[in-house]
């Protein structure tokens, strides 16, 4: 079997599983819990608004406790194209001073195919450095999330998983429906570093509040917990994630303040000549 | 001694010869429960174990690898000689296979697995920077593989580390959870190896520190299980010889039973753990545990051949009454002998050595003392053909005619008597040559000469000691005051020069520190340039580079090399050679070079990792091996002029063992065999084995002298063919057990059968030649009557 006929053997494969799981289940009260991919929808259809401005804080945390800590004030927007939403993030460091300056640029295409474009500004040097086309599953810039992660931001990607809803539960006092999640294919896997993820997302407002993952050899390998959930400006807004890699026993924490969805976001932030400039 | 103690002697023989089923039944109930501890015996084949785990050295190289995660890795080597070296698709695939399967492994971290299928090469592009796998599924035509061959001999750092200079090899190094597995992990790395797809032409090794601490303890354990049993059929087979009845190799055995099943059952019942040198422990218990059986068998068969008409019991109580003290004696004086080793060692495993060889010598005395006599009391008397009778006395006491063994030994007695000087120069000579010999003796150590040759432990360590930088790490240690101290340039630019310094030194042959990441990184961001391969000079510029960094890689890529708040940084200097005294050179070198040029007040550093603490651990033993093995034989000699009631008598039983140790010394020197850490607890352990000889000889000397005031030709004509007789089985069942150990596989062993062989064998032919020569020469007074003591009352006592 060649290459393509093998990945279209997989693709089929995950099709009928994937029409078969999405067949609703029902739990052992009787009462129908909506499918995997229905909640994924309802994921992927909140509004997170067009545009972006917001602090962020990041603190790595290694396996002695040792923390570094950097302070960021970034940007996010939706550009429309012909091929659907392109996303331009970009993010400037405050602090430390070592780095304070340093900015790091992403185009993510809506194209699946066409790889992001990520530029980084090294003020010392006073140059922008491209940085190769990341790996969905390589880590982003010493935390414990994924490109992926960062990328989806609060949603999901529907055509990557196969997804089941296991039960109704509870979490932090709110009422989740729990979600398993597995790659249709090993080479979707491998790309992103996972083999299963559990998440229970929210039964009204569709926001993920906390996920396990599994690494692609089935050990446990991080779990990320979403909190300090709250509307801004009529968007559900998370403002703490914390993440800690079993494996490693490294922890990451993204505390975010000062959203604004509605301030405007000028298009010439996202330009390698503002990350020349700076803010 | 008086009258009232000899009473209780006999009232306690009485007792134990009244009750004997008990005293078995008892005897045998010990065993068992001791025994069942054994199955709880915890293995630890470390070489940290030799090291008292509060050792500084020890304790810092702990706290490195907690900081930067450092382990002794287990180390494989794919070689390929063919013109295109490893970088093949076929060989550059292997190495992807066995790196997948390596991290499979339970026990070693998946994380932790370092090859040329997980390493990231850094490149610089025309606008940026590139870091990525060298090849994320492996090459699959030539040209690819011909990539990946310019991309790596590109990367200075992993070449010599990771690849070797000419590209015909290359590693996969992994590291384990928990070390203690080493031996686990290494049989099912040797079956991987073994069910790999390799092609002619390639080849792979294991080896590594991880190896060689995992293979030893499977490779000694195998070689002492096969060994121990023997040794055991061969002192039997002696004891047959000696004694040649059913009861005289039995009894003994159950003697050894208990001795080496109570001394490991009291291991295991502490807590203490089955180190590599504990296999030692039973064949030194079963010699000496027959030692003390020997005795009391040849005086109760010559009990029975006496007065054959006499009652079990009383030949027992006789037997016991004449022998209890010189078997009591060298009992003292072999336990204080291992509580010298015990105490004086500066290594945990001697220590505890020298303790439960200690309890099994006590639990030998007690059972020689208790159940034997038991024994002989349940079973019939049965005269042995060993012991004949000679004639008639006129107390209507049988003679016993000495056998070939006693008249041969007979003949040595009188020899000596007559040429006592000739006997002493010749002891003088021995010495001389002997201190000669010694004198050539070398301090050293390499873990890797445990194996044969030809094992593939061994031609491992040389192939990668050749073809790459060397599997022997020394870790260098920076620190600085506060967080980030590391991105200064001057900071960086010390552990530059440091680096260059030490690659500088014999059998160093590379190094690696963030310093080079750095360098590789400002290379990248230059245009690939060589000219840029070089430190950045601004502090911010080295943060932007980890920064920039951790944009392609993992949050824990540098975890070896820096601390997370870029505090402490590690700098791994690979050695090729494990020889203690060329790793002594680079440690002083280096330590040297720290202290005047490195230390500064923002800056320090410490050395550590597996050279810093072998050399440590070595040097240690040097410093302290003369001492303890003399307080080894301070303490014999302290317990044998304590229970003889003489200092000279303590002099006298001393001189053989200490000739026997220095022959040892000798032996060690001329043939060129290190005093390294296995060799150096034989010279204790041969006093302990060898005190035996002289305290016999002394204590008989003594009764015959003194008690029963002979005179001194009497003394050796009754001395010889009786007492010489049962040493010299003692002599032969020790020589001969612990000659079996010449056959191992494992060369420690070898070396400690053949040397203590040595020991005893001066031991017991110094106590027969030298000491009776002595006595002779300078009639000490402890061995003669005393003027106004010279009464009957002592032959009274006696007879």
């Amino acid at each position: 079997m060649n290459i393509k006929y093998k990945k279209l053997a997989l693709v089929s494969i995950g099709a009928v599983t994937f029409a078969l799981t999405s067949i609703s289940i029902v739990n052992a009260a009787g009462a129908e819990l909506p499918a995997g991919l229905q909640i994924a929808e309802r994921i992927n259809a909140r509004d997170e608004g067009q545009m972006v401005s917001r602090n962020l804080t990041m603190e790595m945390i290694d396996r002695r406790g040792k923390k570094r800590v950097r302070e960021t004030r970034g940007f996010r927007k939706y550009f429309s194209g012909e091929n659907g939403e392109e996303k331009r993030t970009v993010i400037f460091y405050l602090a430390p001073k070592n780095i304070k300056e340093t900015a790091f640029l992403t185009f993510d295409y809506p194209q699946a195919k066409k790889d992001d474009d990520q530029w980084l500004y090294l003020p010392a040097m006073r140059k922008v450095r491209r940085i190769s086309a990341s790996d969905r599953g390589d880590y982003f810039l010493g935390t414990d999330f994924t490109y992926e992660d960062i990328k989806k931001e609060t949603k999901v990607t529907i055509e990557d998983y196969n997804r089941k809803t296991l039960r109704e539960d509870n979490i932090d006092g709110h009422r989740v429906y729990v979600v398993e999640s597995t790659p249709v294919s090993d080479e979707i896997a491998e790309e992103l570093g996972y083999s299963k993820v559990i998440q229970w997302v929210d039964a009204e407002i569709w926001i993920v509040r906390k996920a396990d993952f599994w690494d692609v050899r089935g050990n446990s390998l991080k779990t990320i917990h979403s909190t300090e959930i709250s509307q801004v400006q009529g968007i559900w807004t998370t403002h703490r994630l914390e993440v800690v890699n079993h494996k490693t026993k490294h922890q990451t924490v993204f505390t975010f303040s000062e959203v604004d969805y509605q301030s405007p976001v000028k298009d010439s932030l996202f330009t390698k000549r503002t990350l020349r400039r700076g803010l | 001694m008086n009258v009232n103690n000899q009473t209780r002697v006999v009232r306690f023989f009485n007792a134990v010869t009244a009750y004997p089923k008990t005293i078995l039944f008892a005897g045998l109930v010990l065993i068992i429960v001791s025994a069942s501890f054994i199955p709880t015996l915890v293995k630890d084949t470390r070489s940290d174990a030799f090291m008292p785990a509060d050792h500084p050295s020890l304790v810092y190289r702990d706290k490195v690898k907690e900081i930067f995660g450092l382990q002794d890795p287990m180390v494989i080597a794919v070689v390929n000689n063919g013109p295109a070296g490893v970088f093949n698709p076929h060989t550059l695939s292997l190495v992807d296979w066995l790196t997948q399967r390596v991290e499979k492994i339970s026990n070693i971290d998946p994380e932790r697995v370092t090859s040329l299928a997980t390493e990231n090469d850094i490149i610089g592009t025309d606008d940026g920077m590139l870091v990525e796998k060298f090849f994320d599924s492996p090459p699959k035509t030539q040209v690819e593989a011909d990539k990946v061959r310019t991309a790596v001999m590109d990367f200075p750092l992993y070449l010599g580390s990771l690849v070797s200079r000419e590209g015909t090899a290359t590693l996969i190094v992994a590291e384990l959870d928990d070390q203690a597995q080493a031996q686990q992990v290494y049989a099912e790395l040797l079956a991987l190896v073994d069910e790999a797809p390799t092609q002619p032409g390639e080849s792979i090794h294991v080896a590594g520190e991880g190896a060689v601490s995992g293979y030893m303890g499977a490779y000694i354990d195998a070689d002492a299980m096969r060994l121990n049993p023997i040794a055991a059929s061969i002192i039997t087979l002696v004891l047959f010889i000696a004694f040649r009845t059913i009861r005289g190799m039995m009894l003994p055995n159950f003697i050894v039973l208990a001795t080496v099943g109570v001394a490991l059952g009291s291991m295991a019942a502490s807590g203490v753990n089955f180190f590599v040198i504990t296999n030692a422990l039973p064949v030194v218990l079963i010699g000496i545990a027959v030692a003390d059986s020997i005795h009391i068998l040849s005086q109760y068969y010559e009990e029975i051949t006496r007065r054959p008409q006499d009652s079990s019991r009383d030949i027992v109580t006789r037997t016991m009454v004449k022998m209890w003290r010189p078997v009591t004696l060298t009992t003292f004086t072999t336990m204080a002998g291992f509580i010298g080793l015990s105490i004086a060692s500066v290594m945990p495993p001697m220590t505890f050595f020298g303790l439960f060889a200690m309890i099994g010598v006590g639990i030998a005395w007690l059972y020689s003392m208790t159940v034997l006599p038991a024994g002989l009391t349940v079973l019939n008397l049965k005269a042995s053909k060993a012991f004949s009778v000679d004639t008639i006395r006129t107390t209507g006491e049988y003679e016993v005619r000495p056998d070939i063994y006693g008249r041969a030994l007979s003949s040595l007695g009188r020899w000596v008597n007559r040429h006592h000087i000739v006997v002493l120069l010749i002891g003088a000579l021995v010495v001389a040559a002997g201190i000669a010999g010694g004198l050539k003796l070398q301090f050293n150590e390499d873990r890797i000469t445990i194996f044969q040759k030809d094992e593939p432990i061994v031609l491992a360590d040389k192939v990668i000691n050749q073809q790459f930088d060397g599997v022997h790490y020394l870790d260098i240690v920076i620190e600085t005051p506060e967080a980030e101290g590391l991105f200064k340039p001057e900071n960086l630019q010390r552990i530059e020069a440091l680096q260059a310094y030490v690659e500088t030194l014999p059998h160093v042959k590379g190094s690696t520190s963030i310093v080079d990441y750095l360098k590789q990184m400002n290379r990248s961001l230059r245009e690939d340039r060589k000219e840029e391969y070089r430190l950045p000079d601004d502090e911010n510029l080295v943060a932007q580079y980890f920064l920039l960094y951790s944009a392609s890689g993992d949050p824990s890529d540098f975890e070896e090399q820096v601390d997370y708040d870029y505090r402490m940084a590690n700098v791994r200097v690979r050695m090729d050679t494990g020889v203690f005294t060329s790793q002594k050179v680079v440690i002083e070198a280096t330590q040297q070079y720290v202290d005047s040029h490195f230390n500064a007040s923002g800056i320090s550093a410490n050395l550590s990792g597996r050279v810093n603490v072998d050399y440590h651990w070595i040097k240690r033993l040097a410093e302290s091996h003369f001492g303890s093995v003399g307080v080894a034989l301070f303490l014999v000699w302290l317990m044998a002029s304590l229970s003889l009631r003489s200092l000279v008598a303590g002099i006298i039983t001393i001189i053989p063992v200490a000739m026997s140790v220095l022959l040892i010394y000798a032996v060690m020197g001329i043939s060129g065999i290190w005093l390294a850490v296995g060799t150096s607890m034989f010279a204790a352990i041969a006093i302990g084995l060898g005190v035996d000889f002289a305290i016999h000889t002394v204590e008989r000397l003594q009764v015959l002298l003194r008690d029963e005031q002979r005179t001194f030709d009497e003394a050796i004509e009754v001395l010889y063919p009786t007492t010489g007789r049962a040493l010299f089985f003692n002599f032969a069942a020790l020589v001969l057990g612990f000659g079996v150990l010449v056959t191992s596989e494992v060369v420690p062993l070898v070396r400690f059968g053949s040397l203590v062989a040595v020991g005893v064998s001066v031991a017991f032919l110094a106590s027969m030649t030298v000491l009776p020569a002595m006595v002779k020469a300078f009639k000490p007074a402890f061995l003669f009557p005393k003027e106004k003591v010279a009464t009957g009352v002592a032959a009274e006592i006696l007879d």
